[in-house]
Parts: C-alpha cells; structure tokens; sequence
C-alpha cells in the first residue's frame, strides 16, 4: 500500500513535469524549419504529393529502412523466442509446461458464415493493401499501412480458420528478397543518383501518376510485401499451435 | 559500377550498413539453403564489418577528412547524415572487434538458429548507428534496433530465471527510450530540427521550461540505459543470467553506442555536466562498494561493468568541464578500450568455464594458461600497467590534480581500491587448489577469443604508451623478459633459473648502468642482492610453474624503477613491481589469501603515491622526480602522502596487517627475496622522497618527526610480536618489520648521520635477512615444520645452517662486533643529535626486546634435544648454503672495516646533506664516542677465542659425560597436547603477562572492522535489488523525477 | 462551451496523451500481471505518439499532401509539418516491435513458470 502510495506521488510529481510541458505549450502557427523546406522543395525535388511519404521514404529513409529492421528482427526474435521447444533441450519444466498446454484448448470451429465471409473478403482485403502502398505516394498511406493492412487479412484468416497453413517458406523468402532488395535500392541511390537511398535513381516521371516519384513506388512495394508478410508471421507465431523453427 | 559499388559503397563506412543489413536480411534464405552457408555469410558480415572499420579509420588517423556520409542525395539537416571520424571510427573499431570476437565465442549457440544470427548481426549493426548517427531521431531508431535484437537474444535460453531478467530488461529500457521519444519531440518543437549538429548550433532555441525538460528527458534516459546507481537493478539480472556472450556484447557493445550518444549530445547539456559526474561517480563507486558481497561471477561482472561505465561517464563529464577535451582519446578512450577488452574477455571466460559461484573456480587453479588469462583481464581491468586503463587512470588523476578536484580522486581511488578486492578475491579462488573440485577441461579453441583480448589488451597498453611519450624501450623489458621465460616455462624446474639469472643479470645491467649516487647503491642492493638470493631458487627442483617468468618480471622491475625519471615511470615501475609480487606470493603454499592482503595493501599504498605524484604535478605541471622539491606549499603533502605509502609497503606500524601472512605463507626462497631485497624498495622510495622533500627546511620537521615515531613504534611492536610467535616464519617476519622500523626513523632524522644510518642499516638488513630465511628455507625443506617447538637439536645434523644462522642474528642484534652494531650505534648517536631523546629510549627498548626472540630462535631450532623423526635429517642443499655463504663473508668485512661501506654511503648522501662523519683512522667520531670497528673486531674475536681454546683443551683432556635424551618422566599424567610440555613451546609466556596486552592483534582487528563495515554498507546499498521488475522500473521514473528536481526544475 | 472552444484542438490531444502516458505508466508501475503490464507499456507508447501529432499541428493546417486541394504555391501556408506524421509512423511500427518481443517473453515466462505475475520472477536479485 504504501509502495502504492510511493508510485502514486512520483506519478503526480510526473504529472507536474507534463503540466510544464503542456503549459507552456503554443500551437505552431507556422512549419518548422524542415517542414518548411519539405513543403516548398518536396514536391519539385521528390516528385511525391505525399509529403510524408517523401519524408519517410526519402528524406528519412535511413530511418525507414531502421524501421524495417525493426519489424524484421522483431519477428525473426518472436520466432526465436517462441520456437518450438525440442525434447531433451531444454528443462524439465519447461517440458512439462509444454505438454499441459498442448493437450489444453481445442479450438471450437467458426461457424459456416464467417468462414465464407472470410474466403469472400480475404482477397479484397489483401487488394486493398495492395492498393494503399501502391499509392503511398499521392494518397494518404504508404507501404506499412498496406502491410498492416495485408497483415490484418491474415488475422483474419487465422481468427476464423484456425487450421489454415501459411507457408514459412513463402513468408521468409518474400521477407528476405523485399529486404535485401530495399538495401540494394539504397545501394543504387549512391551509384546512380546523390546518396544512398535516393529517389532518384528512376525518372521522377509526371507529378501525381501512379508511375512517378522516382523509387518511392518501388520501394513502398517491397515495404508492404515485407511489412504484410513479417506482420503475418508474427501472427503466426503466436498462434498456439506455432510448430517448427524459423 | 562495380568499382563505384565496392569504393563507393562498401568501402566506406556506409558499407557497414549495407553488408550488415544485406547479410541480415538473407541469413534465412542461405540457412535454408545450407546451414554452413548461413553461418559463413554471418562471420564474412562480421569480419567485413571490422575491416571497413578499420580501413577508414587508419586512413582518419593519418590525415583523410572525416568521413560524412549523407543520406537521400540532400544535405542535412534536411535529411539523416552519418558521421565517421576519429572519435567515431575509434569506437566503431572496437566494438565491431569485441562484437566478432563474441561472435566466435557464442558460435555453438549462435549457429542453431539462423534467426540468432541475423539478431546479432543488426544488432553489431544498431551498436554502429548508435555512434554515427548525427539525427536525434535516427539515434532513437538505431537504440532501438540495438535494444530490440537485445532482448530476442537475452532470451535465447528461454530458462525461466534468464526469461524473468529479459522481461525486467525490456520494461526498464522501454519505459527509459519513451522519454527519450518525447524529449526529441518537444527539441524538435522548439528547434525545429532533427540533426544534432543543427540543434547544437541553434540551442539558443532549446530554452525555458519545455527545452530544460525536453534535453532532461533526453539525456535521463540515455544515463539509464547507462545502468546508474539505483536504476540498474535490470540490467544487473540480465549480466547474471544472460549467455556470457550476449552479456558481454550488452556490457561492452550497447553500453558503448549509448554512451556515445550522450557524448554527442552534450553540448545541449550544459546545466547539467554536474548531475552527470555525480551519477558517474556514485555509481562507479557505490556499484564496487556493492561487488564486495558477490559471490555470482556474472553478476559480479554486471557490478564491474556498470562501474566501469559510471567512470566513464564521470571521466567524460569531468573533462569537458575541466576544458580538457584534447585528453579524451588518451583518457576516456583508453578506459574505454580497457574495459571493453577487459570485461568482455573476462564475460567469455566465465561462459568456458561456467561455474557460477567464485569459490567453485578453483577448478581452473591446475590450469595456468586460464589463471594467465584470467590474471591478464583482472589487472587490465584494475588499471595496472602495462594495460591502457594504467595510462588512462594516469593522465585522469593528473588532470584532476591539476583542476584541483580532489574529491574526485579520492573516490577514483577509492572505487578502483574495491574494484581490485573483489576481482583478485575472484582471481583467488581461481588460484586456490581445492581437492573438492575436479579440474575442468577447457577445448583450446574455446579460450582463443579470451586469448585475443588479452594480446589485444597488452598492444593497447603498448600503444598508449608510446602516445604518452613514455620511454617503452627501457620499461617495457621486465615484461619482455617474462614473457620470454614464459616460453621455456615447460622445461625442468632447476634449469629454468639460470636463464631468468642471465637474463636478469643482463637487463638489470642495462637498465642500471648510467645511474649514480643512491640510486647506483640501491643498483647494487637490488638487483645485484635479488640475483644473488635467486640463486637459492634451485634448491627446489619441481616445476615451480610461472615462478621464474615472475621473478624476472620483479627483478627488472626494480630496475626500472631506479632508471626511472619521471614519477609515471616510477609508478609504472611500482605496479609491475606489487603485481609480480603479489603473484609470487600466491604461489606459496597456503599463500592465496594472505597474497589477497598484501596486493590490497600494496595497492592502497601505490594510490597514496599516486596521489602524492598527482599533488606535485599540479603544483609544479612536471612529472620529473627530481622537481619533487619544486612543489612550494604542497611539499608537506607531497611529502606526507608518498611516505604513507612508502611506509605501507614497508609494513609499517598499524598497517604491518598484512605482513607476517604474507612472509610466512609464500615460498621459502622467495620470502628472502621479499624481506631481503624487495622491502628495500620501499626504504628506496622512501630515501628518494626526503632526499628531494624531507631535508628542504621550508617543508617544516613536522612531518618527518610524526615518521620518525612511525618508524620507532614499527620497531618496538615488530619486535615485540615477533616474540610471541610460534612459527619460525612469521618471527623471522615480525622481525623484518621491526628492523625496518628503525631505518624508517633513520631516515626521518633528516640528518647525514641518520641516513647514513639507515642506509647502512638497510645493507646489513639486507643480509642477515637473507641468511636468516635461506636457512630457514633449508631448515624447513628438511624437516618440513615451521613451528619451532616441534624442531630442537637441529645442531648436530645442520651445523653450517646453525652457524650462518648464529652470525646473521649477531649480525642482527646489534652487539659487537658485527655490523648491527655499528648501525645502531650511528642511529642512537644521530638520534642525541637531533634531540628525539624518546624516540632514542623506544629504539633502546626494543633493541633489548630483540634478544628475547633471537635467542629463542637460535635455542628451541639448533639447541635442546632432537626430535626421534629429526634424526637423519641432513645438513641443507649446497645451492642455498652458497649465496648465504657470500653474504656472511660480506658481513665479516663490512664489520672489520666499516669504513669500506661507509664512504660509498656517505657520498650518496652528500648532494643533499653535507658530510658529517669524522673519522679517526679506523674510528668514526661523534659527540657521545667513537667507534673502532677492527678494534672491537679483534678484541671480541679474542674474548671469544680464549674460551673456544680452553673448551676445546678440556673436552681433549677430560672424559666429558653425554645427558641422555628422553628422560622426562610424566608422573602418571599423561598430556593432551604434546606441546604443552615441550619447553620451546609458548617460550615466553612470562613475558606474556607482563607485556602481552601490547601485542593483542588491535591492527588485525581494526583492519577487520573495516572490511566488515565495507560489506555492511555493500548490503545496505543494495536493498533497492530487490529482484522485482517493477521495484526496477519505478526506480527510472524516480530518477527522472529526481532529476527534474535536483536540477531546479520546479523553478523554471 | 465557449472556453472549450477557445483551446486550441492540438494542446487537447497534446494533454490527452500525457494524461494517457501517465495512466501507461500507472499500468507498468501497479499491474503485476505481465500482460496488463505490456497493455500499460501499449498505452504509455499512444500517448507519445499522441503527443508528437499534437506538436506537428499547425494551426488551421491540412494533410501535407500537394495536389489539387492544396496548390504548390500555398503549401507552406497550409499544410501541417509532414515530420512529427513520418516519425510517428516509424514510431508505431517500433513500438509495435517491442510489444511483440514483450508478448513473446510474457508467454514463454508462463510456459516455463506457469505465472504471470512479475514479483514471483525475483529470483535475481542482489
């Protein structure tokens, strides 16, 4: 209680700093520095409507691709993690926590409508996906939305069809070349254009059509495939019956 | 586009990004394809990682441009830049280094997962963007790639205990880097940027109440990925149970990325360089105040590493303050690079040997290559020369000497005096054989890794070296020369000392050759006196593993230290010299733990010099022994504080603890060396400082009259103790101690006569102290006792030993004719002069007292009856006969013609202090007398010759009746212990009672007091651990909120 | 009605999400069931990233997004700053990452200890 009590005033005292924070606070009334620039040169020097898109995928991509690898390592750490334990490897509890959990729950199927429901909207769930990092340049989205998006299709899969099988193979291998492709994409940027993770190694092509702003497109392709299928393998992973190592 | 690609891209330092995230990304799709291949992939990644490294550092280093590495084809800050330069490239190189060596360590756990290698690889990599990124925001991205791969790799094992510690790990970190999210925010509110350099350059905008808590916020949470005192249980549960390689990479790798990141947001950070150094450096000393209590390696470990970092940060904060940023490559990279090596081999040694609990690891005590490499880590670690942390430590308490922060070098000390204890009582359980504990076998590739470091450790220590302009050449051979020995260390034990002899011989030659004056005596005395006991050494002919590299080290290093110049020169020598011994003494018998005593005390003696060195240079900016006298009102410290530690090492009054252990326990040949010869660099040391300090008249006598009473009252108490002792070793012991006693009051008298004295007194000491244990060493090797009531009647199987030993203690005793009288004679005479008429009733007293047990070691040894078993027993081996043979033929010319030594004495002294002595022919003349050594020489060789005569006439003519042994009849009571009937046994146990109280073990226990009181507080300090993660994460936010409110937040 | 009216509509989200930051943290601090722990570490994590769309607020601004609506010539003047909207997406997907990792450990902690609760994994300590 008293702990409690403890947590409570250092949490008020916390509360204080933030009321500093928030009182002293104004609205901007005007963009900062960088906005500034990225409003006035983005579109001509990018070719991308989306500003943020311009930003994530250009004028930040350093932290793009650090935030792929974020999504990439974090799954490949929930595969470790969560790996299927071999007999005889690890302890006797951890044997014993392992069984009592395999013979637990039995999944109840999905009735009949939401298993049809979901082989009728799977595939227009996926589309959309596909859509929203295709676009990721004109129109607000990009690449990680249309893999959350893509990725949430799986949820989908996974809540209504428990027994459905998705392919580790098919999953690390699209994983693995979307990456690998990204770094080479940003390797490009240095041999053909100003920098590593340039643009503009593509013709910058007509302002607001699909096929423009140079390799935003391109690279929010193997963003969303590697996003939607990283994303899916977490899913995966936590499914109770997860099998195999990665 | 190949060329552009490979010099472009993959020869830069971008390319680290590019092999690593390439690599990373398609380690899944080799391991699918072959295993083999995944790993291959993984270790080119790694090694291509630390040659882009090193290539662009080289090329900084020798004048390229610091390497920009801009991203998306815009200049920063409109978009993320990298930087490479030479801070940069330093810790990128060794990271990536210590980051591929764990690798190769962790490789049998590491290879069953592919997903483990791709971790570790962006991992490597997060650690490299953590330290070039010039975006706040970029370095909140790569801290979190960095801290992501961390947590999957912590929880590898998936035990419950290592999963418990991962999940505290990543509450405690997620909780610090969310803060770090919301203060780059509101910077970027304010300043409208992202790039550090241009925050740096607009900070004027960073300013009222959201900027101070914006950088708070900012910088609290990089310091707590730091692991500060108290907010650092997490972490300390991660070290404990994480596998050794991945608790080394967090210990040495993250922890490097983090706290480059808060130097590079410093310059935002103005306010609070105070709070920073006083985190630092509670947590560097309150986490080694805390180590004392463990006995978990790893957590043991943890403590060290979070130490470490806390001095570091102390360092860093420190020297921007002091202005001092051109010393932070020399002083936080060494430290850096130090422990980076240090602890991250000494993480793998502990995963190959894998034994938790300290007291287990005498496992290894058969194993010496594995005490090498443990030893090698340790002493790194402690910042012992030769390794970098020396020269760091160095060049840090210079600085803060001369800014005047005294404070901090206590601590410093303080902190790396704890650090040393709980490392070396490690070290020692190491080296402890214990029955109880099968030997383990360790794969000889296992141990490459560690073995690595430590090369690495001692090139480093080289490097530095020669960077500080020190004169490696002639320094450096004592260590040459071990290592060395060290290749024929395999061969038989006796044939091993004859090339440690010439090789000492000869580098003790060179080194010494160009000296004069006292250090040219002490040439002769040290090295000449350590070559000659040395060649006792062959009396034993086992292995005696490590022991001649050892002793080679010791010797040369005594020759250095007389070569020495400067006092860095002079301390390097000092370490290398405590070092050698301390682990010539562990190799005694039941030698570990006294050894443990004697390096702690050596070392807090090293650091009082240090400091003392330390107080000079700020007073004068010169490093030069011989402006010692220079330093204008400091010289009474200066003075105080070098003979402290002198005087520790000397063993004197109340801080003598850890002497008669130490004599005793160590090895027979080597206790001479160390009474005989290495005591003598303590009066060396001593006589350097009154020569250049002591005898200036505006140092006032204060100082010297308080060691004049030091010395006196080392000399009454050595005696006194060494009366009641029953181990012939530790009388011999308490002996030295107090026969040291007098020369330190010699010394103290600050007069010709007082020094000539006690020089000639520490030639004599030098002697019958070397008689005195080589006979011992003998009489021990033959009956293997060291208790005296168990020996007797040894007279008439070891007649040589009995009659070295008598003139060594007539030697010692001070009566006519041999040598200790002169010099007691001259001490008493200088002591009248000066007036110290106590002092000279004290010097009378215990002179008196030394009979009693000189008597007795010659009585209950050589005289009495013999025991049964002591039958056979023959007289001692002819090697050790020899060197005491020379000594005593020195002895009986010394006492004949005193004026031979004398004269040499006198002249040594004479730049400081004018000649004084008189001479009447062969009689040296003072106020009270003279003193006629050939006369007293002859007519005591007379009264003893007429008697000798006439006994010997008798025992012709008469028929001299034999007393039968074993007579004693015990009247129907039979004994429960023998020795309570034996005479020798508690021989003096009348003056027990009325002196006895003087000599209760009050220094022991005082000594005792202390290292209790240090596990008291150790215990107190760490309640906060209390092992529950949420303890841990309320202690972050406390700290943040105590950070807002030390630094005057509500006022803002 | 009309005080409410008159504060501005980014320091209310701003205040939102340090209140919400708070209760997160109230969460971490209080909760000793692992995974309301990790619900409270979701919750800390919205709140910043309410936070940092708060600051990228310009007033009267609009999606940085230059097309038809929003001519070239005017966009600095009306769009909001596109930065804190690019950072709070990499933002989510990082803290997306963690809770992941922390889910992980959560149910390997309770397959190898059958608990969830944080003070009965104390067994480090000291």
């Amino acid at each position: 209680m008293i702990k409690r009590l403890f947590i409570f005033m250092m949490l008020l005292l916390l509360a204080l700093i933030f009321f500093k924070l928030a009182s002293n606070y104004t609205e901007n009334t005007q963009l900062s520095k960088l906005g500034q620039y990225y409003a006035e040169k983005g579109p001509q020097e990018l070719g991308a409507p989306n500003l943020v898109t311009a930003v994530v995928v250009t004028y930040r991509g350093l932290d793009t691709l650090g935030e792929v690898t974020v999504l990439f390592i974090s799954a490949a750490g929930v595969g470790l993690l969560l790996r299927r334990t071999r007999r005889k490897q690890d302890d006797e509890d951890l044997e014993q926590g392992d069984r009592a959990e395999e013979t637990a729950g039995v999944h109840k199927p999905a009735s009949e409508i939401v298993e049809t429901a979901t082989e009728l909207l799977l595939p227009m769930v996926i589309l959309f996906g596909i859509y929203v990092f295709l676009n990721g340049h004109l129109s607000p989205g990009g690449g990680f939305q249309g893999g959350a998006i893509i990725a949430s299709g799986t949820m989908f899969l996974l809540l209504a069809l428990p027994e459905s099988h998705i392919s580790r193979l098919l999953i690390a291998t699209i994983e693995s070349l979307s990456g690998f492709s990204y770094v080479v994409v940003g390797v490009l940027g240095v041999i053909l254009a100003g920098g590593f993770l340039d643009n503009r190694i593509m013709d910058l092509g007509t302002y607001g059509s699909l096929f423009s702003a140079g390799a935003i497109p391109l690279i929010y392709v193997f963003v969303g495939l590697k996003v939607g299928f990283e994303l899916s393998a977490v899913l995966d992973r936590f499914r109770k019956e997860d099998t195999g190592p990665l | 586009m190949v060329s552009t690609l490979i010099n472009d891209v993959l020869l830069q330092p971008l390319g680290i990004y590019v092999i690593a995230l390439g690599a990373g990304f398609l380690v899944p799709l080799f391991n699918r394809a072959h295993r083999g291949s995944a790993i291959l992939v993984f270790l080119a990644a790694l090694a291509a990682m630390v040659a882009i490294s090193g290539i662009n550092l080289i090329a900084i280093m020798n004048g390229a441009a610091p390497v920009d590495i801009e991203t998306a084809g815009i200049a920063p800050p409109f978009s993320i830049n990298l930087r490479f330069g030479l801070y940069e490239g330093g810790f990128v190189l060794a990271v990536n280094t210590a980051a591929i060596l764990a690798a190769l360590h962790l490789l049998p756990l590491l290879k069953q997962h592919a997903s483990a290698l791709l971790l570790y690889l962006i991992l490597v990599m997060g650690i490299n963007g953590m330290i070039m990124t010039r975006d706040l925001f970029n370095l909140f991205i790569f801290i979190e790639i960095t801290s992501i791969a961390t947590y999957a790799l912590i929880g590898i094992e998936r035990t419950g205990s290592v999963l418990a510690a991962g999940f505290k790990y990543i509450i405690a970190t997620s909780i610090a880097s969310s803060f770090f999210l919301l203060g780059t925010i509101f910077i970027y509110y304010q300043a409208g940027t992202l790039n550090i350099d241009d925050i740096i350059a607009h900070r004027h905008l960073v300013q009222g109440p959201v900027g101070f808590i914006a950088c708070l916020f900012v910088l609290t949470s990089l310091l707590i990925e730091l692991k500060p005192y108290p907010a650092n249980g997490w972490g300390l549960d991660v070290y404990e149970t994480a596998p050794s390689g991945i608790a080394s990479l967090i210990s040495v790798g993250v922890s490097a990325g983090v706290f480059f990141a808060v130097y590079k947001i410093l310059p935002l950070m103005a306010d609070y360089m105070n709070s920073i150094a006083l985190i630092g450096g509670i947590t560097f000393l309150v986490s080694n105040v805390i180590g004392l209590k463990q006995i978990n390696v790893k957590r043991l470990l943890g403590y060290s590493s979070i130490g470490q970092m806390g001095l570091l940060t102390l360092a860093l904060a420190l020297l921007l303050q002091l202005d001092a940023s051109s010393l932070l490559p020399l002083i936080v990279g060494g430290l850096f690079i130090n422990h980076l090596l240090a602890k991250a081999g000494l993480f793998w040694l502990a995963g190959i040997i894998n034994r938790s609990d300290i007291h287990d690891w005498s496992a290894i005590a058969q194993r010496p290559g594995l005490l090498f490499l443990l030893g090698t880590l340790i002493a790194a670690l402690i910042g012992l020369p030769p390794f970098p942390g020396f020269w760091a430590k160095w060049q840090l308490v210079m600085l803060l000497a001369d800014g005047g922060e005294y404070a901090w070098i206590s601590l410093l000390l303080v902190g790396s005096l704890l650090e040393a204890a709980y490392l070396f009582r490690w070290f020692s359980h190491a080296r402890a054989a214990d029955e109880n504990h099968a030997n383990i076998s360790v794969n000889f590739w296992q141990t490459t890794p560690v073995f690595i470091a430590a090369l690495l450790l001692f090139g480093t220590g080289y490097g530095m070296s020669t960077v500080m302009h020190f004169n490696a050449t002639y320094m450096f051979l004592p260590i040459v020369a071990g290592f060395v020995l060290l290749l024929i260390d395999g061969v038989h034990g006796r044939l091993k000392d004859l090339p440690m002899l010439v090789i000492v011989a000869a580098g003790g030659y060179w080194l010494t050759r160009d000296l004069e004056g006292i250090n040219r005596l002490f040439s002769y005395l040290l090295i000449g006196g350590g070559l000659l006991v040395s060649i006792a050494a062959m009396y034993r002919n086992d292995a005696r593993k490590g022991f001649y590299p050892l002793l080679a080290i010791l010797l040369l290093s005594l020759a250095t230290l007389l070569h020495s110049k400067t006092s860095l020169e002079f301390f390097f020598s000092w370490e290398l010299m405590t070092l050698s011994s301390y682990l010539l003494v562990t190799l005694g018998r039941e030698g570990v733990k006294p050894g443990l005593r004697y390096l702690l005390f050596s070392l807090g003696s090293a650091y009082f010099i240090f400091t003392g060195f330390a107080v000079h240079y700020a007073a004068t900016g010169s490093i030069e022994i011989a402006s010692l006298g220079a330093s204008g009102d400091t010289m009474g410290l200066v003075f105080s504080l070098l003979a402290i530690g002198f005087v520790i090492k000397m063993g004197g009054f109340g801080v003598h603890v850890w002497l008669p252990d130490a004599y005793a326990e160590s090895n027979d040949d080597f206790t001479a060396i160390l009474s005989a010869v290495i005591s003598k660099a303590g009066v060396f040391g001593l006589i350097i400082v009154a020569a250049n300090l002591g005898v200036r008249s505006d140092i006032g006598l204060d100082p010297a009259y308080v060691l004049g009473w030091i010395g006196i009252l080392t000399a009454t108490f050595g005696a006194l103790m060494a009366v009641f002792q029953e181990d012939i070793k530790r009388l011999v012991a308490y002996s030295s101690m107090g026969q040291l006693g007098y020369i330190v009051t010699g010394i103290a008298l600050m007069s010709h006569l007082g020094w000539v004295s006690a020089l000639y007194m520490t030639v004599n000491h030098f002697l019958f102290k070397g008689i005195l244990f080589l006979s011992i060493a003998g009489i021990i090797l033959r009956t293997n006792e060291r208790l005296m009531y168990k020996m007797g009647g040894l007279i008439k199987n070891m007649p040589v030993t009995f009659v070295f030993t008598m003139i060594a203690i007539i030697a010692m005793s001070g009566v006519p004719p041999l040598t200790g009288f002169g010099g007691k004679w001259m001490l008493f005479n200088a002591l009248m002069d000066k007036g110290w008429h106590w002092i000279a009733a004290l010097a009378f007293f215990s002179s008196a007292v030394a009979f009693l047990y000189m008597f007795r070691l010659l009585q209950t040894v050589f005289l009495g009856q013999r025991k049964l078993e002591h039958r056979e027993l023959r007289e001692a081996p002819i090697i050790l006969l020899v060197p005491q043979f020379v000594m005593i033929v020195a002895i009986m010319i010394i006492s004949a013609y005193p004026k031979l030594l004398l004269d040499p004495l006198s002249v040594a002294i004479d730049p400081w202090l004018a000649n004084t002595l008189v001479w009447n022919g062969a009689a040296l003349q003072t106020h009270y007398g003279y003193w006629n050594a050939p006369m007293i020489m002859m007519v005591v060789g007379g009264v003893w010759m007429v008697p000798l005569i006439l006994l010997l006439l008798m025992s012709l003519t008469f028929r001299i009746q034999k007393v039968e042994q074993f007579n004693i009849v015990y009247a129907a009571e039979r004994p429960n212990r023998p020795e309570d009937t034996h005479f020798a046994y508690n021989f003096f146990a009348h003056y027990d009672r009325a002196l006895g109280f003087l000599v209760r073990p009050r220094a022991t226990a005082f000594w005792n007091t202390v290292v209790e009181w240090s596990h008291t507080l150790g215990s107190t300090l760490r309640v906060f651990y209390n092992g529950n993660g949420q303890t841990y994460a309320l202690f972050i936010l406390i700290y943040f909120v105590a950070m807002f409110l030390l630094n005057g937040g509500l006022g803002q | 009605m009309s005080i409410i009216a008159d504060i501005p509509v980014s320091l209310i989200v701003l205040c939102s999400g340090l209140g919400l930051i708070l209760i997160g943290l109230w969460g971490m601090l209080t909760q000793r069931n692992m995974i309301r722990m990790i619900v409270g570490f979701s919750l800390t994590d919205t709140g910043i990233h309410m936070v940092m769309v708060s600051i990228g607020y310009v007033t009267g601004g609009t999606a940085p997004i230059i097309n038809d609506a929003v001519p070239m010539a005017e966009a600095a003047s009306r769009i909001v700053d596109p930065v804190p909207s690019a950072l709070v997406l990499t933002a989510i997907v990082i803290g997306l990452g963690v809770t992941a990792v922390m889910l992980s450990f959560a149910v390997r902690i309770y397959k190898a200890r059958k608990t969830l609760m944080i003070d009965e994994c104390t067994e480090s300590k000291w």
